[in-house]
């Protein structure tokens, strides 16, 4: 087996390696060969390559300073708080899972539908791991950065789920992702296997039972067998102290379907990378993001979409609204592989500035090596529409509830096609509330 | 129900009201005629509270209350209404949503019960039919899409929502064939009270054939140059704007 490397390349990595020879022998799949020396390559590479710097460019805007600032340690568990199922989404009728600081609650009964399983990481690796072992990290192996690789050296625990063949699970899963643990790392890992032409609603909620800080590295990967849909949302709504690096990888097989949608409203500062490899013909998958930012919050969103088959077909749209001093960053890369033909790609980046202290950064990448390719990308910046404004008043409305229609009316086009009113009113209402809240001046990086 | 003394307004520092007086009574209809560019919107927005354009000088009185000291909103919720001679288009929020709004704002100011979502549509239902809307136009985002006479017809639309104490009609005739002004001269008529008034501001006479103003005003140069009657209307019709600016400017 690969030694653990003494010296580190990188001195923001040392706290790490120190914490990893604390605990490495007793992490989940400890006795699994093929996890323990994975795990240990792991951090001989984060010690030699190091966290990423603003010399990376796929970095470039997004300062890690204050994420760097001071080392946190894994999450000793245990902070469990009485009752998780009050954070979750309001009067969403959903097969609720809770991951406290990363770790499966064990209260959660396992869940009550035919053809799906969810299981917790830990179990799977004691009871089954070679089940595992084709599909941990082979999709996240392609465009890894330091924190996945801490991720993958240090991950506790998280959940595994699997869709039946042509399954379709007619109320949507909830993983409630609950941070309880004041400044702690939290590393969960999330694996969903969506059987042949099997249909699920997934829904990640991030939220924090406090409001101090923590460095929260999740990686969530996603395998779509042919015909299959999956819908998956993303609500980021932790602590305004926290930070978060986060990634998710899906492969889609022919004739499937994901839709995907990050909503980001909480967190100091957060790096989303999202990368979706269309392999088979006929696959389509929809990115969609909104991000309401105030304060100094920073929201970088890094997305990838790989046409690797004919006949596919992507579409993303990603909205914001800043205020402040905050700041967004979007990168869309779109790689059209040879012979993708009839590819259609869509992408777009839609920004509404409050203020003049807040900032995007809009960066699309376009690579198409196939021909007979449909391949669009705008994006626009703008301000309150201030005639809009002026209409709305004279019709009695007040600028506070004029603005806010205004910027609902903006987003609104990223949560249209969320179906469970709940779910919908819900992510409405974080944002509106995001945006009536006077920026609260937390530190940002 | 409106008093304006001496008002003067200026946009970036260029002087664009230079002294309007007019006095309106309660159930009265006046019409303002003038020339492009002689200040005739900006009378219309200054009324409604646009802070683009700031007043130099003057006073102007609505329903007792010192108007210029009021918000936008306010103005509104206290019975004044402006259609735009360019109304807005705001994507993403329908005609419904926004008129429920609005509706809602003006009652609780009032103090009245909001209406809830049948109540609400079945009014707006009844007063779409008197503008003859197709129902589809109000789950339409607001103005998007809209043809001139289709923004015209939804602003009478609005008026007759809030039954106005005032309403201001900013070339609300301007774009629309034979059809589509009775509709709207339609409307606003039937708005006609002892108690509501209409500052009707037009290019043309057209209009006026519709809905029969009892003072015309001609606006030139940011000041009211000539007041009279209908037949003032149909006078500067027969003989153009230069007429009055000459006359003006020989008395
Ligand atoms: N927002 C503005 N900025 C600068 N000048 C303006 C603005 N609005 C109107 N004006 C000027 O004020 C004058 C009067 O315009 P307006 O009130 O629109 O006239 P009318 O409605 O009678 O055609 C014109 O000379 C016009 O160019
Ligand atoms: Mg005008």
């Amino acid at each position: 087996m690969q030694a653990l490397p003494d010296a580190c390349a990188d001195p923001r990595t040392r706290p790490y390696l120190e914490q990893f020879r604390d605990v490495h022998e007793t992490l989940s799949g400890a006795g699994v060969e093929w996890l323990a020396r994975s795990r240990v390559s792991s951090m001989a590479h984060l010690c030699s390559g190091g966290f990423p710097t603003q010399r990376d460019e796929d970095w470039k805007y997004t300062p890690l300073r204050s994420v760097m600032a001071h080392p946190f340690s894994l999450a000793v568990g245990g902070h469990v708080p009485d009752d998780p199922d009050r954070y979750g989404v309001p009067g969403l009728d959903s097969l609720r899972v809770a991951c406290i600081d990363g770790i499966l609650d064990s209260r959660c009964a396992p869940c009550p539908a035919a053809g799906l399983s969810v299981q917790s990481f830990s179990d799977m690796l004691a009871r089954n791991p070679d089940q595992l072992k084709s599909c941990m990290g082979k999709v996240s192996g392609a465009r890894s950065h330091g924190f996945v690789l801490l991720n993958e050296a240090l991950h506790r625990d998280g959940v595994v789920i699997e869709i039946a063949p042509r399954v379709r699970i007619d109320r949507p899963v909830e993983l409630l992702m609950l941070s309880c643990e004041d400044s702690a790392l939290v590393l969960p890992r999330i694996l969903i296997i969506a059987s042949e032409g099997c249909r699920v609603e997934i829904v990640e909620h991030q939220v924090s039972a406090h409001a101090g800080s923590g460095l929260y590295c999740g990686m969530t990967e996603m395998y779509l067998e042919p015909g299959a849909h999956v819908k998956y949302s993303v609500i980021q709504n932790q602590s305004r102290s926290a930070y978060q690096v986060s990634g998710a990888w899906a492969e889609l097989a022919e004739n499937s379907r994901l839709d995907c949608r990050t909503v980001s409203v909480g967190g100091a500062l957060t790096r989303n990378d999202l990368a979706v490899n269309l392999t088979g013909p006929g696959a389509h998958c929809d990115m969609l993001g909104a991000y309401c930012l105030s304060g100094r919050q920073h929201v970088d969103n890094h997305t990838t979409v790989v046409h690797g088959a004919e006949n596919c077909t992507s579409n993303e749209l990603y909205k914001g609204v800043l205020d402040d001093r905050s700041r967004g960053v979007f990168h869309g890369r779109i790689r059209v592989e040879e012979g993708a033909r009839k590819t259609d790609a869509q992408q777009a980046n839609n920004t509404l500035l409050l203020s003049r202290g807040a900032e995007i950064d809009t960066k699309p990448q376009l690579e198409i090596y196939a021909d007979d390719v449909k391949c669009s990308h705008g994006a626009t910046v703008g301000q309150l529409d201030d005639k809009a404004l002026f209409y709305l008043q004279t019709r009695g409305i007040d600028p506070a509830a004029a603005r806010s229609m205004l910027i609902s009316a903006f987003v609104g086009e990223v949560l249209q096609s969320v179906e469970p009113q709940p779910l919908h009113d819900y992510l409405c209402a974080l944002l509106d509330e995001q945006l009536s809240d006077p920026g609260t001046g937390e530190p940002g990086p | 129900m409106l008093s304006v003394r001496n008002l003067h307004a200026a946009v970036e520092g260029k002087a664009i009201l230079n002294g309007i007086n007019l006095e309106i009574g309660p159930g009265q209809v006046h019409a303002i005629m003038g020339p492009n560019g002689s200040g005739k919107s900006t009378l219309a927005n200054v009324l409604a509270g646009r802070d683009h354009f700031e007043v130099t000088a003057g006073e102007v009185e609505f329903r007792g209350w010192d108007l210029l000291e009021m918000e936008p909103e306010i103005r509104a919720r206290e019975g004044l209404f402006l259609a735009f001679q360019y109304p807005v288009e705001i994507p993403g929020v329908s005609n419904l949503h926004m008129l429920k709004a609005a509706v809602n704002a003006v009652r609780r100011h009032r103090g009245e019960e909001e209406l809830n979502a049948m109540e609400f549509l079945k009014l707006i239902k009844q007063k779409a039919a008197l503008v003859e809307m197709r129902q589809e136009f109000l789950y339409r985002s607001v103005n998007e899409g809209f043809s001139g006479g289709e923004k015209k017809r939804n602003e009478i639309l609005q008026m007759a929502m809030f039954e106005p104490r005032l309403s201001v009609l900013d070339e609300t005739d301007s774009g629309l064939d034979i059809d589509a002004l009775k509709i709207v001269a339609q409307g606003v008529n039937s708005l006609r009270s002892s108690d509501r008034s209409i500052l009707l501001v037009t290019h043309y006479q057209r209009l006026l054939d519709y809905i029969v103003p009892d003072f015309v005003h001609v606006l030139a140069h940011g000041k009211i140059i000539r007041s009279g009657d209908k037949d003032l209307a149909l006078e500067l019709e027969r003989k153009g704007y230069s007429w009055v600016e000459d006359h003006a400017g020989a008395a």
